[in-house]
């Protein structure tokens, strides 16, 4: 039934020297739809995009808000990333309260970091099964995190997670070096075009399933959805841009089983 | 594997029959296959490095909280972990609270040797219970002790062990490092054997010789652990098995000696750079040397 | 020893439940838990002036603790630092300062010692004033309503903090009292300063002070707290934190006095009084 008998616990190292049972909980955020993030020097924005169960359900949140200045994304278990958010929003809330300042996002970001950590080091709770992206602007300037199951965080110019999130890595990686200097809705558009790559199948980009989010200097974060975010999508539209190459569907599917085991290594826990 | 399948180690409250406890040897393990960490006590200070490879594109690596392996515990005390990084970490909040603790019971700062013996009971504690597992990770502990005017390095492994070092090593890449290490003038007693045996005056003492110009500086020893850290990524670290783990890295380095006033700082940007050349021109050298060897060409002195 | 995971992590001291501080020498009474708070103070400083001035601010109280009328300790600061641009001062229970100053550098060295680089240049974690502030503010409100307040009225001197992290041109001055109230001003005075040098700040102040006239308000306001206030003394000690330089805070020095007014040299029977004031 199991793969062998060290990966049943997450107290239990295997003779690797590994902890299955973490690996096992890192696949879960592929097993989530795609969230981006991405920052210029003036702004960060996230990019995810949003399932629905069936044609008579709404769409699954995936970007939520923690404070004026901070956001996060999230893929894999949605229940316990609402855990991780509201906890992340009572320690913004009173961080506000006692310092009369907002949370500086690399300290939230290794706190929530080690709470993932201690799951992993504990017999009574399972690590939590989610990956988050915080994006901010703080005193610092803009942040773009990624934390975890396993406890490891980063600090990111661009990055991405979950299901398909190779191809908008590969887009990130392609265009990173150029961020910086972009204008909001440069870097909001960055985003979605990284984002048409994670749609599935045949799949489109579109106001429904689409999700963008952006705070930046003097500016909360702000929630793009819906008709917001339909400027954004015909200029995509306009470019060519909104659909995942189309018919090449069977080769396409090859491309990600191999990128998606690359992002597994890449994902192993060693620095 | 001999141990996989006994049953004796799926938990670290379990002994084999020969009496080992396997998920420590195991957790271990997992240091093992990290960027290494080395430390050096020189005879002014000591160092500390560590070597991160960077296998994510898109990373933020100069002014953030994340991806870490140097930690600062109080002003003068320095820690760089070798193995999980979220394990790491928590050893490195301990030690912080360790050390403030002690500062707020006793009015002074606490003294390297005491640190290192309370994170080792706090390492060692978790290799006792099944309900938990051992950290993977190994911390060196970099510290000054203002009441006996003394350095030392530590080291506190996954088993709870803790001792103190001239030089250490952990991580990917430890032995051929520690092979290195050895050749270098930090052990006091060994320089002054050697200082004897090469007739060069008497033997000052281990004090005289702490403070004499046997031992290497923290200045050199900055060069020295960049030349090693180049030297077993040369060598693939896994018993030259190749470069598969090789791909772009950096070079994390603290030091705290006389210099700083015995603070914990980073090395200055400036030296670490010199540091570097200076390692990579002495490995193409020591190279180009080993060639000329190969083809019996003779000439060169070294 | 402790060995809960639970505890760590920088969030830790937001909680300032973290802070508690009993058993000091002050009277205490039994609460319902049996519980031993503060009821009054014992070894008390006397008033603590602050101002701000055309580049700075600038802190000034004299040295003198007392125990009950009792001038105790002669030479005890409380103007202290708390981190490199950050200055506190304080009446009240000596102990209670000592307490709060320990509790504010131990957090300075936590976010030193959690600063997102190992070089001190790049440091950008420090609280400013106005944190420093708002953490003392909570820190003394949540001890009052556990009726266990820390007896001690407090200033804060810095400057504000600009959106990006680096310090703004403007200076920042706010005082904390032992049950919580906080506000900002201009000039402050602390304890029987609040009485007596407070008018005379307000009578004197100028936006775009000089450094030397402020320190010579400070000092004329400080001498007339001497003469007037029982529990106050000559021995004084000037602070300031200014842009460029951080904190920086005098030894204790003494105030020149003049007694040689006619109702201090006579005697009072010479007075055609019963021999009293």
């Amino acid at each position: 039934m199991f793969r062998n008998m060290y990966d049943t616990d997450v107290t239990v190292w295997s003779p690797e020297g590994r902890l299955l049972q973490v690996e096992y909980a890192m696949e879960s955020v592929k097993q989530g739809s795609a969230c981006i993030a991405l920052r210029s020097s003036t702004h960060s924005v996230l990019g995810a995009l949003k399932r629905s169960v069936s044609e008579l359900s709404s769409h699954q949140q995936k970007i939520l808000e923690i404070d004026d200045h901070l956001g996060i994304g999230i893929a894999g278990l949605t229940a316990d990333a609402r855990t991780l958010a509201k906890w992340m929003r009572n320690e913004c809330l009173n961080h506000k309260y006692v310092y009369g300042t907002s949370m500086p996002t690399g300290r939230l970001a290794t706190d929530l970091a080690d709470r993932h950590q201690r799951t992993t080091q504990t017999y009574v709770r399972r690590p939590y099964g989610v990956g988050l992206l915080l994006a901010s602007f703080d005193k610092n300037g803009p942040h773009v995190f990624e934390t975890c199951p396993s406890g490891n965080v980063y600090e990111c110019y661009a990055t991405a997670i979950g299901a398909r999130s190779q191809s908008g890595r590969t887009y990130l990686e392609k265009h990173y070096e150029s961020f910086p200097t972009c204008s909001k809705d440069d870097l909001i558009m960055h985003a979605l075009r990284a984002l048409v790559g994670c749609v599935a199948g045949d799949g489109e980009l579109t106001k429904e399933n689409g999700s963008v989010a952006v705070v930046g200097k003097d500016e909360k974060f702000t929630l793009i959805e819906g008709d917001e975010l339909q400027p954004y999508l015909d200029r995509l539209e306009l470019e060519g841009g909104n659909n995942n190459g189309g018919g090449g569907g069977e080769e396409e599917k090859d491309d990600d089983d191999e990128e998606e085991d690359e992002a597994k290594e890449e994902d192993a826990m060693e620095t | 594997m001999a141990s996989s399948g006994s049953g004796y180690d799926l938990s670290s409250s379990t002994f084999s029959p020969d009496g080992r406890i396997f998920q420590v040897e195991y957790a271990s393990r997992a240091v093992e296959s990290s960027g290494a960490a080395l430390g050096l006590r020189c005879a002014d200070g000591i160092v500390l490095c560590v070597e991160k490879p960077m296998n994510k594109k898109m990373m933020v690596t100069k002014n953030t909280p994340a991806g870490r392996r140097i930690y600062a515990v109080d002003g003068k005390t320095g820690l760089a972990l070798a193995g999980y990084p979220g394990d790491g970490r928590q050893v490195a909040n301990r030690a912080r609270e360790e050390a403030a603790n002690y500062l707020e019971t006793y009015g002074s700062e606490i003294p390297p040797d005491v640190l290192a013996a309370r994170l080792s009971a706090y390492v060692h504690y978790f290799t006792l219970h099944g309900a938990l597992r051992p950290f993977g990770c190994t911390a060196l502990l970099a510290g000054y002790d203002a009441a006996t005017q003394r350095h030392s390095l530590h080291m506190v492994e996954p088993s709870g062990s803790c001792f103190e070092y001239y030089a250490a090593a952990a991580g990917r890449g430890r032995q051929p490092a520690r092979t290195e290490m050895e050749k270098l003038a930090v052990n006091p007693t060994r320089a002054a054997a050697a200082a004897a045996s090469g007739g060069a005056g008497g033997v000052g003492g281990e004090e005289g010789m702490e403070r004499g110009q046997q031992l290497i500086s923290v200045a050199e020893g900055v060069r020295q652990l960049a030349k090693i850290v180049y030297t077993i990524r040369d060598s693939g670290g896994n018993g030259g098995s190749g470069a598969s783990k090789d791909g772009p890295f950096e070079i994390e380095m603290s030091w705290l000696c006389e210099k700083t006033g015995w603070k914990h700082v980073g090395v200055p940007k400036d030296v670490m750079e010199e540091a570097v050349e200076w390692a990579k021109r002495e490995i193409e050298a020591e190279g180009e040397e080993e060639d000329e060897d190969d083809d019996e060409e003779d000439g060169m002195e070294e | 020893m402790s060995l809960s995971l639970q505890s760590g992590g920088s969030s830790s001291r937001v909680s300032a439940s973290s802070f508690s501080a009993t058993g000091t020498g002050i009277v205490a009474a039994a609460n319902a838990a049996g519980n031993q708070v503060t009821t009054r103070p014992i070894t008390t400083g006397t008033s603590v002036l602050g101002i701000k001035y055309r580049n700075g601010v600038m802190l000034a109280a004299d040295t003198l603790v007392s125990y009950g009328s009792l001038a105790k300790y002669k030479n005890a600061r409380r103007l202290l630092p708390v981190n490199s641009r950050t200055l506190i001062g304080a009446s009240g229970e000596y102990s209670d300062l000592q307490s709060i100053s320990d509790l504010l550098i131990a957090n300075a060295l936590e976010d030193r010692c959690t600063a997102d680089s190992l070089y001190e240049e790049d440091n950008t974690n420090e609280e400013c004033a106005k944190e420093v502030w708002s953490y003392l503010r909570a820190v003394m409100y949540q001890r009052r309503n556990k009726m266990n307040p820390l007896w001690n009225d407090v200033i804060v001197a810095g400057f504000q903090q600009n959106p990006d992290g680096s310090t703004s041109d403007t200076p920042f001055l706010g005082t904390v009292d032992k049950i919580g109230t906080a506000y900002e001003d201009d000039m402050l005075a602390t304890g029987f300063g609040g009485y007596i040098a407070l008018p005379l700040m307000r009578e004197k102040y100028r936006p775009d002070m000089e450094e030397g006239e402020a320190r010579a308000l400070l000092e004329d306001c400080l001498r007339i707290l001497f003469y007037r206030d029982c529990r106050a003394l000559n021995r004084v000690q000037i602070a300031k934190v200014t842009k460029e330089g951080g904190v920086l805070v005098s030894e204790p020095y003494e105030l020149d006095t003049f007694w040689d007014y006619k109702g201090y040299v006579s005697t009072k029977a010479g007075m055609g009084t019963d021999g009293g004031w």
